[in-house]
């Protein structure tokens, strides 16, 4: 089993919100249910200002309290890929995935159902989902776990070789 | 995580087929592809063949809800005498629109007729209708709502009106009133401006509102408005005091370097002289100053926040000086003066068949000899009291100036007085309602389009028609055809499908048409450094900071700063008012898209927190803002990032009109309060020479 997932970068989202709008296109969600949301929030007086914007959908945790939050059982984990979903056919609507959430992913959508971000169900493994492919500064990337952990290590990395004054100096082996 | 050519993932998928594209909602053109199923676009992307591979920025992605907008126009129109539109076939709209022309052609000359289009290539085939057949000069841009201060001083400085950024070689960005990462520019130039940050690339923004591009600046500037000229010479002088100029490429490659020198140091350009101007302290100027010349490679550049002042030209050029003279121009990390690919006109009329105008354009009677687009703000004056000579007929292709111009009352009032108005566009825009005809436009998901990208190579976008024409409605190379047709000049319009004419624009590409067809773009090699060989294409040849041309017409022949124009607040007036744009909303054109509108829904004033405590407004209130020539109700939206003393507001919003459901009644025409401004030297419109007071409603 693998466990596929987001890496969000905090520092390249803009906060166009093109993420959301491909998000409800390629998913066909109705437009009041957003699976994706980019949240911003801003702190400090003029002119000593910071801020922040970031995209969020459903995390897919590897172990989801939503799913143990569902007296229905709708909520199920894929074995070989870690996408959670849900089957609305199960959903009551009762909204205790919604409380077990901790980054509010789960929507209620038509006739007051759960429905959250499904990884681009449709979406072949190796595609870009959706929000990435659309994504002007490519903030959002997605792939198993291990790969966008290496991804992380080796962007920071990168920053401290650009570094003209870093903080840390990286010790290596060999020449 | 590369992938290449994914388009038959997506096909497989969806069950669709691919067809390039290209977006025309902003001036940027990012290509595009179009995923269609039984003639309907179920998705949108960006064309991985392209430098902005499959990104979009959220207007783009949004985009795809005008190929299916039940609001669009479908049917040709004409006003009946009580005022009401009636759909009318094509045939008579041509034969009509015909007529009128033959018969201002007769009374008043060809130059009584004036076409004003906004961004669209396929405009060369209305070129050739209108400015080489029928023979009138008035065939112009909308570009002085937008960039003609930027478009001219890149003319006059490096003889190149549109120079592009390598943000992804920079090591210093400074960007002055330009907010790339907010209402968006290229796709691939925000991509490269946030990877150049990664790698510790400064980014120093000049504004005094807090944008989106200076949210992700290690120096954000808030200057105080209009003054950026007084900024950009004080980095002038430290630079040209320090010894920190690239003395050799000044004496190669410079027109004029020492007597600018002298210029800066006889009109006391200090870093203390731009402190009392600016706000910004003296010592921030020197540091910046020495920072920049020291860091290559640089990028200085200016956009919307520059232009809309009446002295945003003399200010662009102080701004494109200060790249000159630390040798930051055409390399790597630098502006560039970006070549065009090889493409040929769509059809050629026979030299001997070129009318030949026998008045010049307006715009140099007007007494803008110079502007590279006509101060449209001037066409009432026209219209209206002939001068500097009658305007009968006026067409508008894709521009809305009823609803983006100055003074509305007045533009309503021309309309009125006009012997025929055309609109040609894809909505029921403010200025279709007051035209005699509307012609509706294919969507650019509907029709073709061959031109130049806005990468900093040579790169040609191919568009092709996705999906069939919604309604009667027609690309405009067909619509150009049909009225040539009826005009007389059918036997130069000689083409059935767009593919004819598209082959032979495309001859001189070193690809074949079936390739450019699959790929939807082609592109050549992004040369560096083309002065080195070609020198640059003033009439010196080199980068002129002494202006040869600008004397001739009486102007100051270099970068100086004039606060003359400037509309400053007073008693009265207490506030300055600047002008933005929305990061969801393009001009006046995306009101009626869903997905934007469920972003954002309205249009606002913003008030710093201090103005609005003293004021006593809350967020949300509703407070008129008057200004010497009207007055407007908008909703204050309060904000921490802007500087005290100004209101910011962002236009667009605010049909009363039929234009669409969704747009309908939503947010503020701010307009109004607008004077018809014209800029010094370049004609732009000075939307921020405005003052206003601000009241709080109810």
């Amino acid at each position: 089993m693998s466990q596929y997932g987001f890496y969000f970068d905090k520092e390249k989202c803009v906060g166009c919100r093109a993420c959301e709008v491909a998000c409800q296109i390629w998913n066909e969600s109705v437009q009041t249910v957003k699976w994706r949301n980019v949240a911003m929030a801003v702190e400090g007086t003029y002119p000593q200002i910071v801020s922040v914007n970031v995209s969020l959908a459903c995390m897919h945790c590897g172990d989801a309290p939503c799913k143990k939050a569902c007296p229905r059982s709708a909520i199920t984990k894929d074995e070989e890929t870690g996408r959670v979903t849900v089957n609305q056919e199960l959903c009551v609507g009762c909204m205790l995935c919604l409380w077990a959430c901790p980054f509010g992913a789960p929507q209620m959508g038509i006739h007051g159902r759960m429905e959250k971000c499904t990884f681009c169900e449709d979406r072949p493994m190796g595609l870009k989902r959706a929000c990435e492919e659309i994504c002007p500064t490519q903030a959002i990337v997605s792939g198993e776990i291990e790969m966008l952990a290496n991804f992380s290590k080796h962007n920071v990395g990168n920053r401290l070789m650009h570094d003209e004054n870093p903080g840390v100096i990286l010790g290596h082996e060999g020449d | 995580m590369s992938q290449t050519n994914t388009r038959e993932i997506i096909n497989d998928i969806r069950g669709t087929k691919a067809v390039p594209g290209v977006c025309i909602v902003c001036p940027w053109h990012c290509p595009t592809e179009v995923f269609v199923r039984d003639d309907k676009v179920v998705w949108v992307r960006g064309n991985e063949n392209a430098p902005n591979a499959t990104t979009r920025c959220v207007k783009g992605v949004s985009s795809i809800h005008l190929s299916r907008d039940p609001d669009r126009l479908l049917h040709p129109m004409k006003k009946d005498k009580n005022g009401n539109f009636k759909a009318i076939s094509w045939d008579d709209a041509f034969s009509y629109i015909a007529e009128k022309l033959q018969e201002i052609k007769e009374k008043h000359g060809p130059e009584a007729v004036a076409y004003l289009w906004h961004l669209d290539s396929n405009e060369m085939f209305s070129q050739q209708l209108f400015s080489q057949l029928y023979g009138t000069p008035n065939w112009s841009g909308h570009g002085a709502a937008c960039d003609q201060s930027r478009r001219l001083a890149g003319i006059i400085t490096y003889g190149h009106p549109l120079p592009t950024k390598d943000y992804e070689n920079s090591r210093f960005i400074m960007l002055w009133g330009e907010d790339p990462l907010g209402p968006n520019q290229s796709l691939h130039e925000n991509r490269e401006l946030v990877e150049a940050l990664k790698r510790n690339a400064k980014l120093v923004v000049v504004d005094p509102y807090r944008s989106r591009t200076a949210e992700k600046a290690h120096v954000w500037l808030p200057i105080n408005p209009g003054t950026d000229g007084a900024l950009a010479l004080a980095m002038a002088y430290r630079i040209v005091e320090s010894g920190k100029y690239d003395a050799d490429f000044c004496e190669n490659y410079i027109y004029g370097f020492e007597v600018f020198a002298e210029h800066l140091r006889s009109n006391g350009y200090t870093p203390q002289w731009a402190e009392g101007i600016t706000g910004i302290k003296a010592e921030t100027i020197i540091e910046l100053a020495d920072e920049f010349a020291e860091t290559k490679p640089a990028i200085m550049d200016g956009l919307k926040g520059i232009v809309n002042y009446s002295n945003g030209f003399q200010s662009l050029r102080a701004i494109f000086t200060l790249n000159a003279i630390t040798a930051n121009i055409d390399g790597p990390g630098c502006l560039i003066l970006k070549e065009a690919g090889p493409l040929a006109p769509p059809l050629l009329i026979p030299e001997e068949d070129v009318a030949i105008p026998e008045r010049p354009i307006i715009s140099a009677e007007m007494g803008y000899p110079l502007a590279p687009d006509i101060p449209s703000q001037l066409f009432p004056k026209a219209v209206l009291e002939g001068d500097p000579y009658p305007l009968k007929a006026l067409f508008f292709h894709i521009v809305n100036p009823a609803m983006s111009d100055p003074n509305t009352a007045l533009f309503k009032k021309m309309m009125a007085a006009l012997d025929l108005s055309v609109t040609i566009d894809v909505y029921m825009s403010e200025t279709a309602q007051l035209s005699d005809i509307v012609l509706p436009e294919a969507s650019m998901f509907e029709r073709a389009e061959v031109r130049e990208s806005l990468w900093s190579g040579p790169q040609v976008i191919m568009a092709q028609p996705a999906i069939a024409c919604l309604g009667d409605s027609k690309p405009l190379y067909e619509i150009m055809k049909g009225l040539a047709e009826k005009m007389g000049y059918g036997k130069y319009f000689e083409w059935n499908t767009w593919q004819d004419w598209a082959k032979v624009a495309t001859a001189n590409l070193p690809v074949s048409f079936e390739e450019l067809k699959e790929k939807g773009v082609w592109h050549g090699e992004l040369r560096y450094h083309k002065y080195l060989e070609e020198g640059f294409m003033t009439s010196t040849g080199r980068i002129e900071i002494y202006s040869e041309v600008l004397p001739e017409y009486g102007y100051d022949p270099m970068p100086t700063f004039d606060e003359s124009g400037r509309a400053k607040p007073d008693q009265e007036y207490p506030f300055q008012l600047i002008n933005g744009k929305l990061q969801y909303h393009c001009g006046t054109h995306t009101q009626n898209n869903p997905y934007l509108m469920a972003i954002e829904g309205e249009n606002w004033a913003q008030l710093s927190t201090q103005d609005a405590r003293r004021l006593g407004i809350e967020d949300g209130d509703r407070i008129e803002l008057t200004s010497p020539v009207g007055r407007v109700e908008i909703s204050v939206r309060i904000v921490e990032g802007l500087k005290d003393g100004i209101v910011r507001v962002v236009h667009g919003h605010g049909f009363g009109r039929t234009m669409g459901s969704i747009a309908r009644g939503k947010g503020t025409h701010v307009n109004p309060i607008f004077d018809s401004q014209v800029n010094h030297i370049c004609g732009g419109i000075g939307y921020n020479e405005c003052k206003v007071s601000v009241r709080k409603v109810g």
